[in-house]
């Protein structure tokens, strides 16, 4: 024998070694295969896009954990996908201590949540915490995957659509995927920005050239979304309401102790990004938000507290509230009243027209073969 | 050797190596198959007087004219005091807390369920029910077993999952199917009510409620939940007349031919370990599409192999906890005391009365590829059925029943 028949031996040897390992890790997690169902369901093709598989796991009330609360009971497609409140109610027996934001154009924005603390660019780590957190849907999302793989309109969409079997990342990007569908559309200043001059009323204009100059609006509110996707502090007022309801103290206080405040039992005031940086600069700093469809998604600011566009306009023409770190952009405006009615008009053309909208069927849980591929 | 080539030496010594290695590789294959036992790998439940009478297959040795001081012979007593860890002794004002706490329907998700929910005193402490109801829209799998006595569980839940009574209530509060409850969430809860922080400072010396102390509380006032005047416990303590023929005929067969006292011996009826019966599956999980996902949610929440949670058709038990083969379908020998209040029976409630337990076990158990081998048919009469259930049913006191408190209030903080 020769040296290169010996390495011959020693490289099959390797090999015949190796084959098993491979084999042993090469198992491709979740099954290919459809579960047998006892009665061959009449499975809906009318999912025929990732977007509409989100849409109906949107309205989903099994999508909390006592089955009540889907995500349209706080984003009403009637309201602009918000609810009209002032605080929204949040998850089964809480009430919580934020403005619910409208979903249209949401995914575009650089921040999501009023303190921002979700990236934009990841939009389903925002449904996640919708599911998951104990404020909202507080639903274990093991436990929802498997009411998921249990309708078989949900098993076969997930396969046509997604390539495999339900799974909990799936079910974040399917909704996404119809939150991504949610955007203003026959807006007015949306189309007046697009070359149609007569989307807007003359006073809408007037009040349009006071957003981009003296009201100096625009300095945050600019940009295609009419958000600069940061942060400012403008002293907007919190909503006692948060200190008077029981249930909406005691989640206030669970998230700031979670964020860890130190001082989340004395606070009586929502201190906004400085939860999360914890930098004294950041107090009661809150994202701007997409004024897009403002004109429908009364009542304004994370408190809720301005109740109009009115209120809004004299808000900032007042020269906003009190907080030692008010952007230096803040300041009184002097606007006349006509100039305020104008403002006001021209905010009033910021929104889509509500559409008739119908909501999806729920489809229901099939049953299984027990031990047959569930 | 010496005659080969340089390269042929090394041919040679990689070969050899080699076959060292896979004869190394093998041995210690085997050496890992042989000694995988049976034993779990957690410290060893508790024995309480293992019964002497009975031979290591529990039956044969007929006892007659049983006494209560052959009884104690045999290791049966009154109930021993219950002991507490050393991190939570038991004060009045503790086990007051613990009781509020208890009923408090706050203390949940939906804010509709409390501990009593479904240990309700009425019905023995347990929900009457076959399977638990669980949470809404996330239904349970397992039967509720009852409150009373559970102090004396070293390990808790029907796998012994959970490793005291405190963590039990943490398991509950937090579970998916239970009271679905943060912890934290919890803990604010409790500071939005001035009347539960004032009592929180004066057992535990806090200045705002925590979990752990809940738990404690909790454990505390279950800890008081114990049998009430059982007629057993009477004869047991020397008074003859305290149960009938008919139940000291039972007690033979339980110590004897029924050999029901090799899993169930001792004061508290339990050896504190893990057997299969072979109890059939419960038919909700073939006939109900939610229990169905709920059976695959704890196949996945517990961990099990890919195989085993598509294909599993029936509760694997104490598998969850140890994963060892040898432990699939095993479930922990519950106490005895109480039968009364606490049917429908068994992991999964399938058995509705004592007499149809009894004559499950007169038929040797079910069947399963894992079923305990101290299991076989018994050939009891139907006579001696009866007298066995007249036993059991001296084994059970006074119902215990506890008012729910009145709720500490929320209040508005200042």
């Amino acid at each position: 024998m020769n040296r290169s028949a010996g390495v011959v031996i020693v490289v099959i040897a390797i090999v015949l070694f190796a084959i098993p390992v491979a084999v042993a890790t090469n198992s491709i997690p979740g099954s290919t295969s459809p579960p047998e169902w006892v009665d061959e369901p009449a499975v809906s093709t009318a999912y025929g896009s990732q977007e509409e598989l989100g849409k109906v796991l949107f309205f989903d009330p099994r999508l909390s954990d006592d089955g009540q609360t889907s995500c349209a009971s706080c984003h009403l497609p009637s309201k602009s996908w918000t609810d009209g409140k002032a605080l929204s109610d949040g998850g089964t027996s809480n009430l919580y201590f934020r403005n619910t934001p409208t979903l249209l154009n949401a995914t575009k924005q650089g921040q999501a949540f009023w303190d921002g603390r979700l990236h934009g660019s990841d939009p389903a780590t925002v449904v996640r915490e919708h599911i998951v957190e104990a404020h909202f849907g507080n639903l274990d999302g093991r436990l929802m995957v498997e009411r998921i793989l249990q309708v078989p309109e949900y098993d076969a969409a997930f396969r046509d659509q997604f390539g495999g079997e339900p799974s909990f990342g799936k079910v974040l990007n399917a909704v996404v995927a119809f939150l991504n569908t949610l955007e203003s559309e026959d807006n007015p200043y949306v189309d007046y920005k697009g070359g149609d001059n007569s989307a807007l009323s003359d006073e809408q204009i007037a009040g349009l050239n006071l957003f981009e100059g003296k009201a100096g609006c625009s300095s945050c509110h600019s940009g295609e979304l009419l958000t600069d996707n940061d942060w400012h502090a403008i002293g907007a007022s919190d909503n006692p309401e948060i200190f008077t309801e029981p249930e909406r103290h005691i989640t206030f206080r669970r998230f700031f102790k979670i964020l860890g405040v130190g001082t989340y039992a004395q606070l009586r005031e929502d201190i906004g990004l400085s939860a999360l940086t914890h930098e004294d600069s950041d107090l009661r700093k809150f994202r701007t938000p997409s004024l897009l469809e403002a004109g429908a998604t009364a009542p304004y600011m994370h408190s809720g507290m301005l109740a109009t566009l009115s209120d809004v306009v004299r808000f900032y023409n007042d020269g906003g509230g009190s907080v030692v770190t008010k952007d230096a952009a803040i300041s009184p405006l002097g606007l006349s009243e006509s100039e305020i009615a104008q403002l006001v008009a021209f905010l009033e053309s910021l929104q889509s027209p509500i559409e008739p909208f119908t909501e999806p069927e729920i489809p229901s849980y099939g049953l299984l073969t027990l031990g047959g591929n569930q | 050797m010496a005659n080969l080539s340089f390269s042929h030496k090394l041919l040679v010594g990689f070969i050899g190596s080699l076959g060292v290695g896979l004869v190394g590789v093998i041995a210690l294959t085997i050496w890992v198959f042989a000694s995988h036992s049976n034993t779990p790998s957690r410290p060893d439940p508790i024995t309480i007087n293992p019964t002497a009478a009975i031979g290591s297959s529990g039956s044969s040795v007929a006892i007659k004219d049983i006494t209560s001081k052959l009884a104690r012979e045999l290791g049966f007593d009154v109930m021993p005091a219950v002991t507490m860890p050393l991190d939570n002794p038991l004060t009045d004002a503790k086990i007051e807390l613990g009781k509020i706490l208890f009923f408090d329907s706050r203390l949940s998700g939906n804010g509709l369920l409390s501990c009593a929910t479904c240990h309700q005193p009425t019905l023995g402490w347990g929900d009457a029910l076959d399977i638990n109801f669980g949470y809404p829209e996330s239904l349970h799998w397992r039967n509720s077993q009852t409150i009373i006595n559970s102090a004396y569980w070293p390990l808790l839940f029907w796998d012994g999952s959970t490793k005291s009574l405190e963590s039990q209530a943490k398991a509950a509060w937090t579970g998916a199917t239970g009271q679905n409850i943060d912890s934290m969430l919890l803990e604010e809860r409790l500071a939005q009510a001035p009347e539960y922080v004032a009592m929180f400072k004066d057992v535990f010396g806090t200045e705002i409620p925590l979990f752990d102390d809940a738990l404690r509380a909790v454990a505390a006032f279950e800890a008081t939940i114990n049998t009430v005047n059982a007629p057993f416990d009477a004869w047991i303590a020397g008074d003859e007349s305290a149960i009938s023929a008919s139940a000291k005929r039972g007690m033979e067969l339980f110590v004897g031919e029924a050999g029901c006292s090799a899993c169930h011996g001792g004061p508290l009826f339990s050896d504190f370990s893990y057997h299969n019966l072979g109890v059939p599956a419960n038919e909700k999980f073939v006939v109900d599409p939610q229990r169905q996902l709920a059976f695959r949610y704890q196949n996945r929440k517990k961990g099990v192999p890919e195989h085993d949670y598509r294909e599993a058709t029936n509760d694997l038990g104490l598998y969850y906890v140890t994963k060892l083969e040898d432990d699939r379908g095993k479930f922990r020998t519950p106490f005895l005391r109480d039968l009364v209040q606490t049917g429908p029976y068994m992991h999964n409630g399938t058995i509705s009365t004592l007499e149809g337990v009894v004559q499950f076990y007169n038929a040797g158990g079910g069947s399963h590829d894992n079923k305990d081998s101290l299991l076989s048919p018994l050939g009891l009469t139907s006579d001696q059925v009866a007298d066995l259930v007249e036993f059991l049913l001296t084994l059970s006191g006074d119902p215990i029943i506890v008012e729910p408190p009145a709720m500490p209030e929320y209040e508005v903080a200042g």
